[in-house]
Parts: structure tokens; sequence; C-alpha cells
């Protein structure tokens, strides 16, 4: 409606939809990687691209088709799925603010897209964004576009997992790979300290106590503690 | 689909969603501040300690340290990862070497 006219302020869906691509090109292997992870822990591929599809946080459905594995019940589940997601919560106060006059509609629709590269990327975009209605297509269309790639690159996956049954042992150590991964990009002198008192933690905590406890005792206990030190140093 | 799956679907969905929309719903747009922050902002990189390490160190429910795959292909992702930041390189990197001393270990 509005991407025709050639101003500066006239940026809508198509212009979030175009902004999105380096997100579209960064979910596809990941999110292959999930299909063919689950299917092989499993699942069908619609039902992994079920998964993407409701759920839509990467971590935290890798951490779910590795519980679901080992016989984790689903409350188990979607409490770690909490504790993952919460962040979310910080994300959305933050972007919250470019929409002071959103609708229902609005709030629900722009909610379902967030994630840690959407934020990035909305945060980056928006800003320059003026007016309420643009920002709200803008955001729109990032979102959309990562989304359709994170669902459309699970199915693939999945359907790759269905028609090329792999035998390979190298496949348990996937997941663990991610993770470490992730780790490497996120540890900062700020939080390496936590990271050390889970990781004791969690060792303790899985020999003493059966079962998939020891997940959240250690994570909310080392998170807690190294909160509460920030706090006392002043920072 | 079993139940077990549809049940975990839904609670991850309505968790996940929850913590997306509730400011959407609640605020005109206020940040947190002070321990609840730092708690969150904590909690992702302490998930990841107590989702790895774990794992590497105690294969079986018991710490092994020779004879455990699991913990070398551990330590040669992250120094390769540390290097090599690139998530599907590295996920290549971790299969490729746990394969290969899950040969040689057992």
């Amino acid at each position: 409606m509005n991407g025709e006219i050639p101003l500066e302020g006239s940026r809508g869906f198509t212009y979030g939809l175009r902004q999105s691509l380096t997100i579209v090109i960064g979910y596809a292997p990941v999110a292959v990687t999930f299909g063919l992870l689950a299917t092989q822990f499993g699942l069908t591929y619609w039902e992994a691209g079920l998964m993407s599809f409701f759920v839509y946080a990467g971590a935290s459905q890798f951490i779910a088709i590795e519980m679901l594995h080992q016989g984790a019940s689903p409350v188990m589940i979607g409490l770690t799925t909490l504790i993952v997601n919460i962040r979310h919560l910080l994300m959305s106060l933050s972007v919250v603010p470019y929409f002071s006059e959103r609708t229902l509609p609005w709030s629900l629709a722009l909610a379902q897209g967030l994630t840690d590269e959407t934020f990035v990327l909305n945060s980056k975009v928006l800003k320059d964004v003026a007016g309420e209605e643009n920002r709200r297509r803008v955001m729109l269309g990032i979102n959309l576009g990562a989304f359709s790639s994170w669902f459309v690159f699970t199915l693939l996956g999945g359907l790759i997992g269905k028609w090329l049954p792999i035998q390979f042992s190298g496949f348990q150590f996937a997941l663990l790979s991610l993770f470490i991964i992730l780790t490497t990009m996120s540890l900062s002198k700020k939080n390496y300290l936590t990271y050390l008192l889970a990781a004791i933690l969690a060792i303790v905590f899985k020999l003493l106590i059966p079962g998939k406890i020891y997940l959240i005792l250690s994570v909310a206990l080392a998170a807690g503690i190294g909160a509460w030190w920030r706090k006392r140093e002043g920072r | 689909m079993s139940n077990q799956l549809l049940e975990t679907i839904l609670l991850m969905t309505v968790v996940t969603y929850g913590a997306r929309v509730l400011p959407f719903l609640l605020f005109k747009g206020k940040n947190v501040q002070g321990f609840a922050r730092d708690f969150i902002e904590l909690v992702p990189i302490a998930l990841l300690a107590a989702l790895v390490i774990p794992e590497l160190v105690t294969p079986n429910g018991t710490i092994v340290i020779i004879h455990n795959p699991f913990l070398w292909a551990g330590l040669l992702t992250f120094l390769f990862t540390k290097f090599v930041p690139n998530l599907f390189l590295g996920i290549i990197f971790g299969m490729t070497v746990f394969w290969g001393l899950d040969k040689l270990l057992l």
C-alpha cells in the first residue's frame, strides 16, 4: 500500500521482508539441522515442523528433542523451556516503546515473531523508521521472513532425515556441538564465573539427584548467585 | 502424534509465547532493572554450562576422564569454535571428531 511512494518515511512490509534476508540465510542451516536431528530422535518431519511453527525458539527446541529422547516429562520440558526463554520478556519490553498506539491484534502478531535474531535486527532498523504504522509493517515483514525460513527449512531437514536415514554415531554429538558453539559465542568476562559455577553445580547435582532436576536447580542457583554478586559489586 | 509430544509442544508454546506477548499486553515500555535483569541475563550461559558439562564429564552417570570420547570431542570442539565461530562448521567438526574418537577409544 505504501511501498509505492518513494519517500524516506514510507518504509513498509516489503522493506522489512528484504531486511530479514540475513536472518533467513542464517536460520536455514540451523533449521535443517533441527529437522534432521528431530527425525533422528524419533519425531516425524511434520511433528518437527509443528514444533517449529508453534514454539519457534531454536535452542529450546533442540533441548526439547534431547529431553524427549531421554524420557523427560512434558512438565519438565515445559519448565526448562520457561527458563531458557524467559529472556524474551526482556527483548519484548525493549521493543514495546516503538508501538505505543498498538491494538490487540498487532500486539499478538508482533510478539509472535520475536527471537534473539529478529530482536537485534528490529532494534537496529526500527529506530530509523518514522511513524508507528510503518514501524509495525516493517517489524511484521522482518518477523515473517525469519519465521518462514525457520519453518520451511525445518520441514526440509525433516524430509532429508526421512529419505536418507543415515547411521552415524556422530549425530549423538551434534546437539552438544551446537551448545558448545553457542557457549564460545556468548562467554565473556562478565559471565564466565556464573558459567563455571553452573558447571560444577550441575555435575554435583547430576551425580546426587536422579532425573533431570539438576538442570533447573543448577541454573537457578548459579544465575541467582551471579546476579547477587553483580549487585554486591555495584555494577 | 503421541499425547506426550502434543502436551510438550503445547506447554513450550504457552511459556515461550507468554514471555513474548506479556510486555506487549501489559506495558507502555519500561525496563526491568537490578537483580531480575542480571538474573535473566545470566540464565542462558548458566544453562549452557548445565546442559553441556555434565554430559561431557559424566556420560554414563560416573566421572570418566581417559576413555571418554564426549570429554575429548567436547574440548576439541571448544577450541575449534573459539577460532572458527561458525555454527554449521562447528557442528560438522564436533560430529566428525566424536565419531573418530568413539572408534578409537572404545
